[in-house]
């Protein structure tokens, strides 16, 4: 049976990832450092796919080729993101690396929350960031469904999809920490790549002769689809307010800004951001897989965009060894993201949110069992919300996922601002939030079509600045502490 | 973009204290440098909005896209071996 040979390859891809996560930290100590930050060691081979994994998502794999299948040149948008998202950790990277080095920190609310003496501020981060991040492992948890759903020709149904994929996930942060997240995603990283160019470029050529005639039918066929603007399915608004927010908003999430502790030196901080535009260019053959299903499959027979990828692999009539380890890579897409975000969730909701509401602190052994204990309620429950969660619940998270880029104004303040208030910092992220949560419940009606993250940001900036003038300077000695690193 | 003392310690500070004009003018460029790149990126469809002509297969806007990543790499590039050239040969990291 076909099904069953696709089936037992993605098994067999599951255990050698679960194998290798579980194996990258043997032997460590048990310390808070070393299970969030890798005892501040990792060299750039490794960062570069640490920081890789995290955007080559299910996103990217599956969301990537049906954008561009579905809604055409607004796709070249994931290519600018994933290029460009990476530059600005250029201006905090370093700097929260040796702030982490100076003062102990190993996440990003630790740095926050110093410089602005608020345990609230530590909350709040820590609530927006779990929140955020219980949204970003539901769309990964539905890449995974559907892989496992067309793999076995339905006969793995969503839930149990979903749950095997994580179950994996989990047991190798657990025991693997950082390193286990690092290691595996080299190999899924490196896996997906070669996947991606092989197949984006056969099925260009297989189809349609090449890639120039295969763009030319799809601009006969539908000519505003290649175009953003009017006619089209974006906006220039909307692109270049979505492009702008992205880039802004991406070293800003939590499980990103905190690699820069993981790193070993600043030197491999910046070595991986010079060749993060690698990981956009790797991108386009994936693109190609979209466009090229176009002239394939109507919107109506294939459901969902998301599932061109697989789909395509399906119609292709390929032996079933290939189709499996294709849907394996689009399984490594999801859970090489996964693994960062239960890792940072776990490691943030223990050491954000547990630590400072207690009154004895943990001794360093005790802190470490708290973070794993995180990252396994973490993953319990947002496999829970992912299957169960209702719609209620889906804005409040989405809520959280667009709130991300308001820490924004927080990081320049810190690096750059030293008159800059806890009150300013406070109010300015409330405002940046409440404003986000707003348009999302539909409160605030959208504006000119501009990415909402954008209007909450220039008003996030406004009140922090504002506020902090009007409030008395924090200690002159402390906040130059951060500016002069 | 003037620095550090002149109001009592609480201004704005985009540099350390102590950093070499030379290092300072470089900053200034590559952040500028920097940030055209991803507006021409953002606002790609003001320069590329259109399919013809292909290149390298790809449609135009397309193509474009992919130019200016390009570009980026080139620029990250540029800048990572300008600074560690530097900081061997001042021997400040």
């Amino acid at each position: 049976m076909e099904w069953m040979t696709v089936t037992l390859i993605i098994f067999i891809y599951l255990f050698f990832v679960l194998f290798l996560g579980t194996w990258a930290g043997r032997g460590r100590e048990s310390s808070v450092v070393e299970y969030i930050a890798a005892s501040r060691g990792l060299g750039f081979f490794v960062m570069y796919f640490l920081m890789g994994g995290a955007i080559f998502s299910a996103f990217a794999y599956l969301g990537g080729p049906g954008w561009a299948y579905s809604k055409g040149a607004a796709a070249f948008y994931i290519l600018g993101y994933c290029a460009l998202g990476l530059v600005p950790w250029w201006l905090w990277g370093p700097r929260a690396h040796r702030a982490g080095k100076k003062f102990g920190y190993v996440t990003q609310a630790q740095l926050f929350t110093d410089r602005f003496q608020s345990k609230a501020l530590s909350v709040i981060i820590a609530i927006v960031s779990i929140m955020a991040f219980v949204q970003y492992i539901t769309l990964q948890m539905k890449g995974s469904a559907y892989v496992f759903e067309i793999a076995s020709g339905g006969r793995i149904p969503f839930w149990a999809g979903a749950l095997i994929a994580y179950v994996v996930v989990v047991v190798y942060v657990f025991y693997g920490g950082v390193r286990g997240v690092a290691w595996t995603n080299v190999f899924q990283g490196a896996f997906m790549i070669s996947i991606a160019w092989v197949l984006g470029l056969y099925f260009a050529f297989k189809l349609y002769g090449g890639p120039t005639e295969m763009f030319r039918q799809i601009a006969e066929f539908n000519p505003t689809h290649l175009m953003v603007g009017p006619g089209s399915k974006m906006s220039f608004a909307a692109f270049s307010s979505a492009l702008l927010v992205s880039v802004l908003g991406f070293s800003m999430w939590p499980h990103l800004f905190m690699k820069a502790y993981t790193a070993k030196s600043e030197r491999v901080i910046k070595q991986t951001i010079v060749m993060y535009p690698t990981f956009a260019i790797f991108m386009v053959p994936v693109l190609f897989i979209g466009f090229a299903g176009i002239m394939q499959v109507t919107p109506d027979v294939l459901g969902a965009p998301d599932r061109i990828l697989p789909w395509m692999f399906i119609h292709m009539k390929f032996p079933a060894i290939i189709i499996g380890l294709v849907l394996a890579a689009a399984l490594a897409a999801a859970m090489s993201t996964q693994d960062t975000i239960t890792h940072a969730a776990g490691s943030i909701f223990a050491q954000d949110l547990v630590e400072p509401l207690k009154k004895k602190k943990h001794t360093d052994k005790e802190a470490t069992m708290w973070i794993r204990i995180s990252v396994v309620g973490f993953g319990a429950i947002s496999y829970v919300v992912a299957i169960f969660g209702g719609q209620t619940l889906v804005s409040l998270l989405l809520g959280a996922y667009g709130s991300i880029v308001q820490l924004l104004p927080l990081a320049v303040a810190t690096f750059f601002w030293p008159r800059a208030t806890k009150a300013g910092a406070i109010c300015g992220l409330l405002v940046g939030v409440l404003y986000n949560y707003g348009i999302v419940l539909q409160f605030i009606p959208k504006f000119w079509g501009i990415h909402a993250g954008i209007q909450g940001l220039v008003l996030n900036f406004i009140v922090l600045i504002v506020v902090s003038l009007l409030t008395k300077p924090m200690d002159k000695e402390h906040a130059r502490k951060f500016v002069t690193l | 973009m003037s620095n550090n003392q002149e109001n009592d310690g609480y201004g704005v500070s985009i540099f350390k204290p102590g950093t070499p004009a030379g290092e300072k003018t470089r900053g200034i460029i590559f952040f500028i440098v920097l940030s055209l790149i991803i507006l021409v990126q953002a606002f790609y469809w003001l320069f590329a909005n259109s399919v013809e002509p292909f290149v390298m297969g790809m449609p135009f806007g397309m193509f474009f896209v992919v130019l200016f990543i390009v570009i980026e790499f080139v620029t990250l590039l540029i800048l990572f071996f300008s600074e560690s050239k530097d900081s061997t040969e001042g021997g400040n990291s």
